[in-house]
């Protein structure tokens, strides 16, 4: 039935699968986990989480390492790619936690994922930093994860009513990628939208992953007149040419998402058919930024050979890991237990604004329990190929 | 070689994969899940290769795994049922859409075939997503409980998931999958069943002038492939505790179909090695970052210019070979 | 028939105010704070049509190579996609970065795409098919051709969106609610032009015979005298470069990233179906259906069009197995 070919492949392969892992946990090294999607149509979330930890981790290492209880800790990242598929997550997750000894892992990007390495983080004493934005997540009985970032039903209602308020919008209309995420958060905006009272004059229309035309969906939202478009959940990729489209049928009103951009991404396709654009940006407009984020921003240009205006959002995950972890002592690098006690009374000074207002963790009220780092939330606007803040926001405790 | 000694080589495959692998990943959760994963991935690699077997290329596979999972989870978390209905009952919900489907479009011939299951995946993503009062749209079914204990007469056979070591039973029960599944291939290809789709995949019209009853012998054919992409999914949904539309995507349907080129269409065994040297062989690459990818492609480009016919069509013990014919007459109907 | 304008808004009302009679426009200059609401222009039932033709032309352009090698080779080729998106970094260096003019990117991207598609079949695939017990065997080398292209594009160009602007900015007002930005009237003009010259190529020269030749039965090709291998070649450039063009062309329109490749694929094939495989015609007439469905359905059943399109499909293929004009 199974023959000496087959015998002798399994060999071969279980060898230089046992040689792939060389596992040496040496004293002074911490390592960071970073999973999530690295290739395919949407590696660049993935991408720009592992290019932050690394740039990030290259300026600690360089000082000579991160000090805990009185001992300096190099920093290694270990980055694995889950190709957003849940099967291969888990199975990274497990690499991670029981290979390589990690106990802190930055990613995954989607629910799908998110959501299927929760046994297994659970049950490996491990804790994750999913952008991703299901509240069940967050919520308990789910303990071990921590959102690393604004949600957009966040972020949606601070949008809207800074622009009620400020702008006299009246009616809004919302434009969806049609993927769980996106139309989950395009649920929540709605929700959001009816609460404030505003016009809902579009709310069913969607967009297929993979479209490169888009004039026939915005031709449909743009003809129902709404005072605000909102692009729910919008790729980086798809954004440039959401505006473009709205613009050239003639679409005269705010156009807004909830989610982080890239301003040369929108300025090459877009150009000043963006201007007035609005989104959530990270620590990296000039305005906002302090030096260290300056630093940053050349060593991830170092790093990924361009900056990505995405990553400004997503700066955060090491740092705070990395600080937690001082507070709570050593013994948190493998004990995620004390890390989650510390969770509920650390704050540290955001080394990445030069007003240095505090990070810590927030997240009572969205999710019964302190499950999210208080990002903060800046609104941006785009103007002649840069962004620049409308104001900096913040979330509920 | 004999037919005793073929049943020895079995035995001691069989024996080696549920003693020995477990006693080598003892305490080494990433490796045996490794295993685990690639063990029911191949699982649902084998409904896609009896499909080559009759001449025809599934690329839809993951909408029928992905229907299983939908309902593994329902049956487990809405109805209340134990896994060990719901799994059978993901295989046959699995198979009755598989029936429905493959009514109409097993008539479609060649690449025609192969482009429409293509979009299936697509579709059941789709529909998972539309259909919100049964699967709970975008949102995914969530916090599925693990397999609980399977008592019959008083006598607990399987224990229940929570209580032992999850990793090894979670083993097991792909290890038990698996060996079922091939052992049913390699009887279904070696009886007269097999016969019979070895004749269709060679000449369809000739084989109907036979007497023989092709569009039957396809939708069972198909039955059976949808059948594993069921038992499969639920097996995933268990092991993952959620389910989302995009559970199962294109991705893991083309990885399907390539595991199958990747081991050798006319062996039964090469789905099995085609899924493990692929799927290990990502794992293995992943050290290499951004160039990982990169040699994962490499490494199969270089398997097919080196072994066009697949792994096991390197100098193949005669016994492995399911007697395929060497090359279609024809060869136009892809 | 009013126009909101605000500070987003105002270069626009301007550049439409230059264009059409036919319509007033409120042009007020406000602060940016400030944003003043009138009654907007109606989209109408034109413009959905214009938008299915729009898209329709370009899915053409995109299907027709995927279905020339189909014809010629019987390969499914899974890295089409992929190739369209070489064909839009090309123009994307080219033109946006480099600044040299529009028609050097398309000579660039053809004769990039033109060496690619030698590659492809000198390399891979005829190797393949010489020696593989089935014909389908390509497919694992078409999607591992993709993974490879779409590994390179990653480490090459990186994992952002990239995008030009338009050719010719601009956007033409016909009657009332019909907008056709230049920069899209010139891509859909040249996408014709570029159709209407593959499809008299094939018909009227000597290369273009060979070819049909070869598609309608390999081995009668070979006895009259068809050098099989070299029309091969040619047929597999020829395809590429129809992608690469294609890919080079809506760089103006659809921008391009590393990860778009799948996604071409998986539609071009989704045409292909409907058309029917292996027929020229029907690559067009495919491309054009699904444009004007996607346009439709992004109107009537917003939401739910692709499910829509797909369960359509699928019962049009039971009905019709080789879709409207595929061949035996």
């Amino acid at each position: 039935m199974v023959g000496k070919k087959t015998g002798w492949w399994a060999t071969l392969m279980a060898a230089v699968f046992v040689m792939s892992l060389s596992i040496t946990l040496a004293e002074d090294v911490i390592r960071i986990g970073v999973l999530g999607v690295m290739s395919g149509p949407a590696a660049s979330w993935g991408l720009v989480n592992r290019y932050c930890a690394e740039a990030a981790a290259e300026m600690i290492n360089e000082k000579g390492g991160f000090e805990i209880g009185g001992k300096k800790y190099k920093i290694e990242i270990i980055s694995i790619d889950d190709r957003n598929d849940p099967k291969v997550c888990i199975t990274g997750a497990e690499r991670l936690i029981h290979e390589h000894g990690v106990r802190y892992i930055i990613g995954p990007n989607i629910d799908p994922t998110s959501m299927a390495i929760v046994p297994t983080i659970e049950q490996g004493g491990a804790i994750s930093i999913p952008y991703a934005f299901s509240k069940q997540l967050y919520s308990l009985p789910a303990k071990n994860s921590i959102l690393g970032m604004i949600a957009s039903y966040q972020a949606g209602p601070v949008i809207y009513k800074y622009l009620k308020d400020t702008k006299g919008i009246k009616s809004i209309a919302f434009v969806a990628r049609n993927d769980s995420e996106s139309l989950n958060q395009r649920d929540e905006g709605v929700l959001a939208a009816r609460r404030l009272d505003l016009g809902i004059v579009a709310q069913t229309d969607s967009y297929e992953v993979g479209t490169t035309d888009f004039f026939p969906v915005m031709a449909s939202v743009v003809q129902k007149n709404p005072d605000l478009l909102v692009i729910s959940g919008a790729a980086p990729a798809d954004t440039p040419l959401l505006i473009r489209a709205a613009r050239e049928l003639g679409f005269q009103g705010i156009i807004s998402t909830e989610t982080a951009q890239d301003a040369k991404v929108i300025s090459e396709f877009a150009g000043d058919l963006a201007n007035g654009f609005i989104s959530v940006g990270g620590a990296s407009t000039p305005e906002i930024r302090s030096a260290y984020m300056e630093e940053f921003i050349k060593r991830y240009e170092k790093v990924a050979g361009e900056w990505n205006d995405e990553a400004g959002t997503k700066v955060y995950a090491l740092e705070i890991i990395l600080n937690t972890i001082k507070e709570a002592g050593p013994a948190a690098i493998n004990d995620v237990t004390l890390f989650m006690k510390a969770m509920d009374t650390f704050s540290m000074p955001n080394p990445y604004l030069k007003d240095n207002r505090p990070l810590h963790y927030v997240g009572k009220s969205d999710f019964g329990q302190k499950r999210q780092i208080s990002v903060p939330m800046v609104v941006t606007e785009y103007r002649d190929g840069d962004f620049e803040t409308l104001f900096v926001g913040s979330v509920a405790d | 070689m004999t037919r005793n000694r073929k049943m020895m080589i079995a035995v001691a495959a069989v024996l080696f994969y549920v003693v020995g692998v477990p006693w080598l990943c003892a305490g080494r959760n990433y490796y045996l899940g490794v295993v685990t994963t690639a063990s029911v991935l191949a699982v649902i690699c084998a409904g896609v290769w009896l499909i080559f077997y009759i001449g025809r290329i599934n690329i839809g596979q993951g909408a029928f795994a992905l229907a299983g999972g939908y309902a593994a989870a329902i049956a487990v978390s809405k109805w209340g049922l134990s896994f060990w209905i719901a799994m059978p009952f993901a295989g046959l919900a699995s198979m009755a859409i598989g029936i429905l489907i493959g009514l109409p479009l097993l008539r479609l011939k060649g690449v025609y075939f192969s482009m429409i299951t293509l979009s299936l995946t697509e579709t059941a993503r789709l529909a998972a997503q539309s259909l919100k009062s049964i699967t709970n749209g975008p949102n995914g079914i969530l916090n599925i409980p693990l397999p609980r204990d399977l008592s019959i007469f008083g006598i607990t056979v399987i224990p229940d998931f929570a209580t032992v070591d999850k990793h090894l039973a979670l083993f097991y029960l792909g290890a038990v999958l698996l060996v079922v599944t091939y052992a049913a291939l390699y009887r279904i290809v070696n009886s007269r069943l097999g016969w019979l789709f070895r004749s269709l995949q060679q000449n369809e019209d000739l084989a109907s002038s036979f007497g023989v009853n092709v569009p039957m012998l396809r939708v069972i054919a198909f039955a059976i492939c949808t059948f594993l992409a069921g038992v499969g999914g639920a097996f995933f949904v268990a092991m993952q505790q959620s389910i989302y539309p995009a559970t199962f995507a294109v991705q893991d349907s083309t990885y399907f179909m390539l595991y199958c080129f990747i081991g050798g269409l006319s062996f039964v065994f090469g789905p099995l090695i085609g899924t493990f040297i692929l799927y290990m062989g990502f794992e293995v690459l992943q050290g290499f970052k951004e160039y990982q990818p990169l040699l994962y492609a490499l490494l199969m480009i270089g398997v097919m210019l080196w072994l066009p016919n697949g792994l096991l069509s390197l100098r193949p013990p005669k016994f492995l070979s399911a007697k395929m014919p060497s090359r279609p007459a024809s060869g136009g109907d892809v | 028939m009013t126009f909101m304008s605000g500070h987003g808004g105002s270069m626009f009302a301007r550049r439409f105010h230059a264009e059409g009679e036919n319509y007033i426009c409120f042009h007020v200059l406000i602060s940016r704070k400030q944003f003043f609401f009138g009654g907007r222009e109606k989209i109408g039932m034109g413009q959905v049509l214009i938008n299915g033709m729009y898209s329709g032309v370009q899915y053409s352009l995109i299907a027709l190579g995927l279905t020339l090698i189909f014809s010629l080779m019987n390969v499914m080729n899974f890295a089409h996609g992929q190739l369209y998106v070489l064909g839009g970094f090309v123009t994307y260096y080219v033109y946006g970065v480099l600044g040299l003019p529009f028609p050097a990117a398309l000579l660039g991207a053809a004769a990039t795409l033109a060496v690619v598609g030698v590659l492809f079949d000198v390399l891979l695939f005829r190797r393949v098919l010489a020696r593989s017990a089935r014909d389908e065997s390509t497919m694992l080398l078409a999607c591992g051709s993709a993974l490879l292209l779409d590994s390179l594009f990653i480490i090459f160009f990186g994992e952002k969106q990239r995008g030009v602007p338009p050719v010719v900015g601009g956007v033409l007002r016909i009657g009332e609610g019909i907008f056709l930005p230049y920069g899209r009237v010139l891509i859909v003009v040249l996408s014709v032009v570029l159709i209407v010259a593959f499809i008299l190529f094939m018909a009227h020269t000597r290369w273009g015979r060979g070819l049909r030749a070869m598609a309608q039965d390999r081995d009668a090709a070979r006895l009259m005298g068809v050098n099989v291998a070299r029309y091969s070649m040619l047929g597999w450039m020829i395809a590429s470069v129809l992608a690469g063009l294609a890919g080079a062309m809506l760089v103006s329109v659809s921008g391009v990233n590393s990860g778009i490749g799948t996604w071409i694929s998986i539609k071009a094939f989704i045409m292909v179906m409907i058309g029917g495989a292996g027929a020229i015609p029907g690559a067009i007439i495919g491309g054009l259906v699904l444009g004007m469905l996607e346009s439709l359905g992004a109107q009537y059943m917003s939401g739910s069009q692709y499910l829509a399109i797909f369960v359509a499909l699928i019962v049009f293929l039971a009905i019709r197995p080789r879709g409207l004009l595929g061949r035996q």
